[in-house]
């Protein structure tokens, strides 16, 4: 039986909620910041506008609703899904002050590529927009990546209060420590200590291309988190294309591999058990399947001639590849070769490593490895049952961290989320070719915002259909939370409504 | 006979004086990015010409220059130019306050170039800056002055009432 909705469920949604936007709030006093650096004074003045509203609401609404009632389960997964709208239409307004977009619901689409790390774009005009601008998109795709609610539990939140359950909301349910704040410091640790280093290798890199010296530390920094949130923005519209630079391609592939990674893993590497990663079954899937679909992708583009040479084939073909299994969607070659060049197989094995994706708890999307691990290890031991006697007791088994037995239940638990992000891939690609794009075009272009990649073969585009736009942002926001928050928050609403007409009954 | 040989005197000179037009009327066709992308196998290692505005940074490597030329929206393509080739000072590059110098190139189109492990690019061997860039205006509006200054008050009023009531902002 659904339980109903009372005043003070609202109040703690709207409270926790509110203190996620503030943190939404503070966060533009960093481009705001980069923009008077940079002496964009407009720029700056469109940030300190839109800090100013996302301020004022946050604070309206934690003032309003305060209330010391810490959130159940229901409240954590309506908050984690409810913040990430609330943040993606207040995100969206230097965007529209910028005048580089051509509506709402275009920089919308954007904010909330940026804070799912999906990195698709309707911008217009990228290549002239202030560093300010720049800046707020590396960071929106920065902080997505570890969560905003992460974000807010670190700096607002103070103790636990039932905060591990709105980190689960928001797809990190890996529990490190006992303590929640101190697992989403330790987040934040890992994310900063990488920041830094990152920034200081690429933006070396980018200078030693010739950049100069001051910029190429924006660049650095620019691509370090969109690699490291596998988020697939960069400054300029070429992509990566813009650099001519194997060093940065190699660089930033590193980031983005490690970026894919479980922070679980990255936790049990730094604690100093550094087998994890050779026997983890997130690893191993993840080196099975980019074997798989690379394997295919070089027979495609042999067969089709594409490029010259084995190192022309490694370096764009590869980086292609691991920048769509692992959901970075970084790109070295322009939007429309996949199409005119690598054609449909090429295509096709880039779509199935976008759909698997990276690892759970990670900063990417996709099924994960970890559901694919399990599944395929399921489906094992029920071929050994079967082929075992009668009486044998036979159980499978999976490395994650430590052993865990694979009971039906996980199973089960894995496949239903694997077939419903097949069932969000279906759904954009029906609507795509419903507008007649091709398959191809259509179900690349869906499974990418779908498993929050953002490769794309020149579908997303400011002029597409508008409710091929709306497809797309629920796929990217549902791919991202995974589902369960998404859908307790459709729940939410439906019952919160069922609960005014009651109670409108029983006046 | 003598009328003959004038004719054909006048044919010879005008075919002389008209050569260096069609020299000219075959110069390579200017192209967008979009053209070479979409066609990259028709136009893959013929001479092209490509206009574009220079982008921020004009990366000096052992062997020559890379210049990025945006030719419209979100639309750019990479550009060599080898050492050796003549080239004009670059005067202005694209920022968020510059108009960057706009120039038309004369080059090869590479499909997939080899020396550049695969890119698509095009290796100049001609540059010529056609409009020089120039600073550009990025000019206040009163009206979002207004708007901070509305929006700055109303969150100093709602702030103090937030905070008003002590240990606001440390519980949970």
């Amino acid at each position: 039986m659904i339980r109903r909705v009372w005043r003070e469920d609202f109040r703690i949604i709207g409270y926790y909620t509110g203190l996620v936007t503030i943190g939404v709030g503070l966060l533009m006093l960093v481009p705001m910041v980069t923009s008077l650096v940079f002496r964009e004074w407009a720029s700056a003045l469109d940030f300190a506008i839109s800090a100013a509203l996302a301020l004022l609401v946050g604070y309206v609404l934690a003032l309003v609703s305060h209330t010391k009632s810490t959130p159940g389960l229901t409240h954590a997964m309506v908050i984690a899904a409810g913040s990430w709208l609330v943040a993606m239409v207040l995100s969206g307004v230097p965007y529209m002050l910028s005048g580089h977009m051509k509506s709402f619901l275009d920089a919308c689409f954007d904010t909330l590529s940026g804070y799912t790390t999906t990195g698709m774009f309707l911008l217009q005009d990228l290549d002239h927009i202030s560093q300010g601008l720049n800046m707020w998109r590396h960071l929106l795709t920065y902080v997505g990546g570890q969560g905003i609610v992460v974000l807010a539990l670190t700096f607002l939140i103070g103790s636990t209060g039932g905060a591990f359950k709105i980190m689960v909301g928001e797809g990190k349910e890996e529990k490190l420590e006992p303590n929640v704040r101190h697992i989403a410091v330790l987040i934040w640790r890992i994310s900063l200590i990488y920041l830094g280093v990152g920034t200081v290798v690429l933006g070396a890199i980018a200078m030693a291309n010739g950049i100069k010296p001051y910029l190429a530390f924006f660049h650095g920094a620019y691509i370090f988190m969109s690699a490291w949130s596998t988020g697939g923005f960069a400054p300029y519209s070429q992509n990566m294309l813009y650099y001519h630079s194997s060093a940065m391609e190699i660089a930033s592939m590193v980031f983005f591999i490690l970026g894919s990674f479980n922070f679980a893993l990255h936790y049990a590497v730094w604690s100093g058990n550094r087998k994890e990663i050779l026997r983890n079954v997130e690893i191993v899937s993840f080196t099975i399947t980019v074997l798989t679909t690379f394997s295919l992708v070089c027979l495609a583009l042999m067969q089709r001639g594409v490029y010259p040479n084995a190192v022309a084939l490694f370096r764009r073909g590869f980086f292609q590849l691991i920048s769509g299994h692992t959901t970075t969607g970084q790109s070295n070659i322009y939007a429309r070769t996949f199409v005119r060049e690598w054609g449909p197989l090429g295509m096709l094995a880039t779509t199935i490593a976008m759909a698997i994706g990276a690892s759970a708890a990670s900063t990417g999307g996709g099924f994960k490895g970890l559901r694919m691990g399990i599944i395929v290890k399921g489906i094992a031991t029920d071929i050994r049952k079967l082929l075992s006697p009668e009486r044998a007791v036979v159980t499978g088994h999976y490395h994650h961290l430590h052993d865990n037995v694979i009971s039906d239940g996980v199973v089960k638990g894995a496949a239903v989320i694997v077939v419903l992000y097949v069932l969000i891939y279906v759904v954009g690609a029906v609507v795509g070719m419903a507008y007649g794009y091709p398959m191809a075009d259509a179900l690349f272009e869906s499974v990418s915002a779908g498993s929050n990649t953002g490769l794309s073969c020149g579908v997303t585009q400011a002029g597409m259909p508008t409710l091929l736009k709306i497809v797309y942002m629920l796929e990217m926001w549902m791919g991202r939370l995974e589902f369960l928050s998404v859908f307790t928050l459709f729940g939410f609403i439906a019952t919160s409504f069922r609960s005014m007409r009651r109670r409108k009954a029983a006046v | 006979m003598k009328r003959v040989c004038a004719v054909l005197m006048m044919l010879a000179l005008a075919a002389l004086i008209t050569a260096p037009v069609c020299a000219t009327a075959a110069q390579p066709p200017v192209l967008s990015t979009t053209e070479l992308v979409e066609n990259s196998y028709k136009w893959d290692g013929k001479t092209v010409s490509f206009k574009g505005e220079v982008l921020q940074d004009l990366m000096v490597r052992e062997d020559g220059t890379w210049m990025n030329l945006s030719d419209d929206n979100n639309t750019a393509m990479g550009v060599f130019v080898p050492k050796g080739v003549a080239t004009p000072t670059i005067s202005h590059t694209e920022d968020y306050r510059t108009v960057g110098d706009v120039v038309l190139i004369t080059g090869v189109f590479h499909r997939v170039c080899v020396q550049h492990e695969g890119q698509t690019d095009i290796h100049a061997v001609s540059v010529t800056v056609l409009t020089p860039g120039s600073a550009k205006a990025n000019p206040i509006h009163p009206d979002r002055v207004v708007w901070f200054v509305v929006l700055a008050g109303l969150l100093g009023l709602v702030m103090w009432f937030y905070y008003r009531k002590p240990g606001r902002g440390t519980e949970h």
